[in-house]
């Protein structure tokens, strides 16, 4: 556990300033087709100061967390603040307050799992697809288990003691098509957590494994999509992708600033009244979620940001520099990935809230269109044109699930799309098993529910 | 650093170990940040890194952690052994045997901020002034690496290089309308060229502006695109995730696992990995598992010629080692047709310089948005798109490329040209 050597400086500091120790263990296990090609951990530490001075930042990172280590970070980051400041002259009046406050640690940090159990693991899941699913071409099995900690020490708004441990199971299979032609799909397994503890035995996982099989085998007999703006069914992983990527990257602040499109759509209607969208900071409905966040790495104590209320616009995501360039609240979602990183406004846990329709009527509804149950990846534009990977997804004809759909790639323009939503379904489903990438990598959580909507799918 | 490596290989042998490799790597990067095209930061990062890799019968385990004090190396070295003892044993897994030692140096004579901050704001005031709705994010960078290398070999390397690179991100508003955003990378040796200048940055820059008012495609059709070497990269890249590398050739899902020195694409492609050309810039003088990089042909004259598969993957296959593992610093040949020519080819198609796509499969079937692009009609460019995707298969489309330009563009990292490719299926809304 990180022990407090950034406290006896607090007394010190002169304009805004951040110091935080941060410690980040990554270990690493990879079995492709049942070699283990990758069997690592890399643990990266250290300190880091930020200080604000008339409208620009300075900033330092070292690797020593001693004294006198936090002691060069803190001088190395004033220095540049001042030729920053003295560079720039951006003349800039000081960040917002934020409130006092000291969060401790939420749960308690633990030492690194040992290696042998993400190994004995990983071999256990090879062994089970290897014993039970035929008609495999290949497999991959990467055990994963990230713990960040990090302990943040600022001079106005409130200290904090953080942990996150994340333990991800990723297995992927491979299965040849009857022409040959490689198809692949995978399943995110674990969340929130130690891996010792997420992770005990293959057989709490089987069902999930067993459906990613049967799922490969109705895909390497599935078709190609017919290019075109669709109705189809977002299945709500996509819809989940939907909210974080068309959505969420459009309202954060940043972007804003930088005109995307939800610059000029403050208080308009920009989605379905069925539509409501909010970056939860750890608690929905009375349960932890996702990733929580409880203080951000500016020391603002992270509340929800509502987003998209009833199909209305209402707020962005904020770091306290542009809380206070548009005249808004900053909530906590100022978040930096590493100890050598600067704080930027980044998501928690963003998701579109459920309704009241049932899946099995949305899909009964569609006469000619798509079941698009999974995604890969997503990226979106400030213009809220954004694109996903299908990876799973089947053809809708007169009510009925249809044959599987190889992969394609579904897009469109966020605010318009959104409109077109007129179903939503009861149900909700929630991830933290990827990284969102913005100049630094970020773990989140994303959620939502099935979506009925029109679509441009990609294909032949 | 020399004295911190050998007392964790030693400490690692004289723990059991049968082969070890350690290396060691000090890092200053110092960084100015524009958001909105306004300064907002300036950040200086130093850091340390250990790499331990140990081999005991065939087991190994990997261990990277960036604190260099003796207690620390110490530690992980420990760690570093149990968790090899619970690996699976694998006789493909090795280190580099002794050929030659060596010392490399790319050092420029340190940063010179003064002049990085005027060149940052040089550009940032250009944009503004020439191109008043395009608003830029972006890094400004300067880095030091220092890194040694040795293995129970007897192999010793020592590195250390210096450059500049900038990272912008840009897009373009007018009123309530705004263009896609775009990116661009490059590096250099010296600042005594303006950003602008860097690679293709200006073209993209100007392209911004062009690029608010977008036009859809109403209809679906199968022809032609030309991709600009900001975006071509995103072919060869699934090449090189789904067909050359490692984890496709050890799980045989690659379509060209057997397919060495056989024709897979057309006659025109040469495509190599080049970390020792001089207009690629600090790149690799050793690889991971300990041999001196070379540069090599992926693809020549369309034959398939190497994999990229570092030594264990090699080993595993039974398929030839490649001669680095720089496998971003490629370089594509240069063809016959001028870009001029290369458009007035092309009858109805896209000039494509941003792609937004899924990450491909195996199946190297690839799907996504044109970005930032323009159609092509009649010879000529005409208006910007949006809302359209184009789809089409690797495989399919090396076999046949119309045309490549004689142009190339160098950005530092690659040096790439621009490429007709036919038989794209693009799709309107």
């Amino acid at each position: 556990m990180l022990q407090n050597l950034l406290s006896p400086y607090k007394g010190s500091f002169k304009d805004y300033t951040e110091l935080r120790a941060q410690v980040n263990t990554n270990q690493r296990v990879v079995l492709v087709a049942g070699n283990m090609v990758s069997n690592s951990q890399e643990t990266e530490g250290g300190v880091s100061a930020r200080v604000y001075r008339g409208g620009t930042f300075g900033f330092a990172s070292g690797a020593t967390y001693t004294p006198e280590g936090v002691k060069n970070v803190l001088s190395a980051a004033t220095d540049n603040a001042i030729f920053m400041d003295s560079h720039a002259k951006k003349g800039q009046p000081p960040l917002p307050s934020a409130a006092p406050g000291n969060q401790g640690l939420v749960i308690q940090p633990r030492p690194a799992v040992q290696q042998s159990i993400l190994i004995d693991f990983a071999k256990a899941v090879d062994a089970l697809i290897v014993e039970k699913y035929k008609n495999l071409s290949s497999r991959t099995v990467v055990s994963n288990s990230l713990d960040i900690e990090k302990l943040l020490v600022i001079s106005d708004g409130a200290d904090s003691h953080f942990y996150q441990p994340r333990s991800m199971v990723y297995v992927m299979m491979t299965a040849d098509t009857p022409d040959g032609i490689p198809v692949e799909m995978y399943v995110p397994l674990g969340g929130f957590g130690h891996f010792d503890e997420l992770f005990m035995s293959p057989a709490q996982y089987e069902a999930e494994i067993d459906a990613l099989y049967e799922s490969l085998m109705k895909k390497r007999e599935g078709v190609f999509t017919k290019a075109g703006y669709t109705q189809c069914v977002l299945g709500p992983k996509m819809a989940g992708m939907l909210a974080h990527e068309a959505i969420g990257h459009t309202v954060e602040a940043d972007a804003v600033i930088s005109g995307s499109v939800a610059s000029y759509n403050l208080n308009k209607q920009v989605a379905s009244e069925l539509v409501t969208m909010i970056d939860i900071a750890n608690t929905y409905q009375g349960r932890t979620i996702g990733l929580p966040v409880y203080v951000d790495d500016e020391g603002v104590i992270a509340e929800d940001a509502m987003l998209i209320d009833k199909g209305i616009l209402t707020g962005y995501m904020h770091n306290r520099d542009s809380a206070r360039e548009l005249g808004m609240k900053p909530q906590g979602n100022a978040r930096a990935f590493t100890f050598s990183d600067e704080p930027l406004i980044r998501m928690r846990n963003t998701a579109i809230l459920p309704g009241t329709s049932k899946l099995e009527d949305m899909i009964a509804s569609v006469e000619d269109g798509y079941y698009l149950v999974d995604t890969g990846n997503g990226q979106a534009d400030q213009t809220g044109e954004f694109m996903f990977s299908v990876e799973e997804g089947y053809e809708i004809k007169n009510g009925k699930l249809g044959k599987a759909i190889r992969e394609t790639t579904v897009s469109g323009v966020a605010f318009e799309m959104l409109k077109t939503v007129d179903m939503v379904a009861d149900d909700m489903y929630w991830t933290v098993s990827g990284f969102c990438g913005k100049k630094q990598p970020m773990t989140c959580g994303m959620g939502g529910p099935a979506l009925r909507c029109m679509i441009n799918v990609g294909g032949k | 650093m020399i004295d911190i490596a050998r007392h964790a290989l030693d400490k690692a042998k004289n723990a059991g170990a049968d082969k070890v490799s350690c290396s060691v790597q000090q890092t200053r990067k110092d960084e100015f940040n524009v958001e909105a095209n306004k300064f907002s930061l300036l950040r200086t990062l130093f850091d340390d890194e250990l790499n331990l890799k140990v081999i005991i019968g065939g087991r190994k385990g990997t261990i990277s952690i960036n604190k260099l004090d003796m207690a620390s190396v110490e530690a992980a070295v420990d760690e570093c052994m149990a968790m090899a003892a619970s690996a699976t044993p694998d006789e493909a897994e090795d280190i580099a045997p002794l050929v030659e030692n060596k010392k490399f140096s790319r050092n420029i004579g340190g940063a010179d901020m003064e002049k990085l901050f005027a060149r940052t704001q040089e550009f940032i005031q250009h944009v503004k002034d020439a191109y008043p709705q395009v608003s830029v994010d972006m890094q400004a960078v300067f880095i030091s690496e220092k890194s040694v290398y040795l293995n129970s070999n007897g192999v010793e390397f020592h590195d250390e290089g210096e450059c500049y690179y900038i990272q912008p991100m840009f897009g373009a508003k007018e009123g309530e309308a705004s263009s896609s955003f775009n990116f661009y990378g490059a590096m250099v040796t010296d600042l005594d060229t303006p950003f602008m200048d860097w690679g293709m940055l200006r073209t993209l820059i100007e392209d911004a502006p062009k690029s608010i008012k977008t036009r859809m495609v109403d209809d679906k059709y199968v022809g032609k695109i030309i991709m600009t070497p900001a975006c071509d990269d995103m072919v060869w890249y699934t090449l090189l995730w789904n067909f050359l590398d490692a984890s496709s050739l050890i799980s045989g899902t690659s379509r060209w696992k057997d397919a060495l020195d056989t024709q897979v694409a057309d006659k025109k492609l040469t495509m190599r990995a080049v970390p020792l050309h001089p207009d690629i810039v600090s790149a690799e003088r050793y690889t991971d598992d300990g041999f001196e990089s070379k540069d090599f042909d992926f693809i020549k004259d369309g034959v398939l010629k190497s994999f990229a598969l570092p030594l264990y993957a090699a080993n595993k296959t039974g398929k030839p080692r490649a001669e680095n593992t720089a496998f971003y610093n490629l370089e594509i040949e240069a063809g016959d047709v001028s870009l001029a020519d290369m458009i007035k080819s092309v009858d109805k198609g896209i000039l494509v310089n941003r792609f937004s796509g899924a990450s491909p499969g195996p199946s190297g079937d690839i799907s996504g948005v044109a970005k930032n692009s323009f159609l092509i009609e009649n010879g000529k460019i005409t208006d910007a798109i949006s809302e359209t995707m184009i789809s089409f298969n690797i495989v399919d489309i090396l076999q046949n490329i119309p045309a490549i330009s004689k142009e190339r563009c160098k950005n530092g990292s690659s040096i790439l040209p621009w490429f007709c490719f036919d038989g794209v299926t693009v799709s309107g809304k």
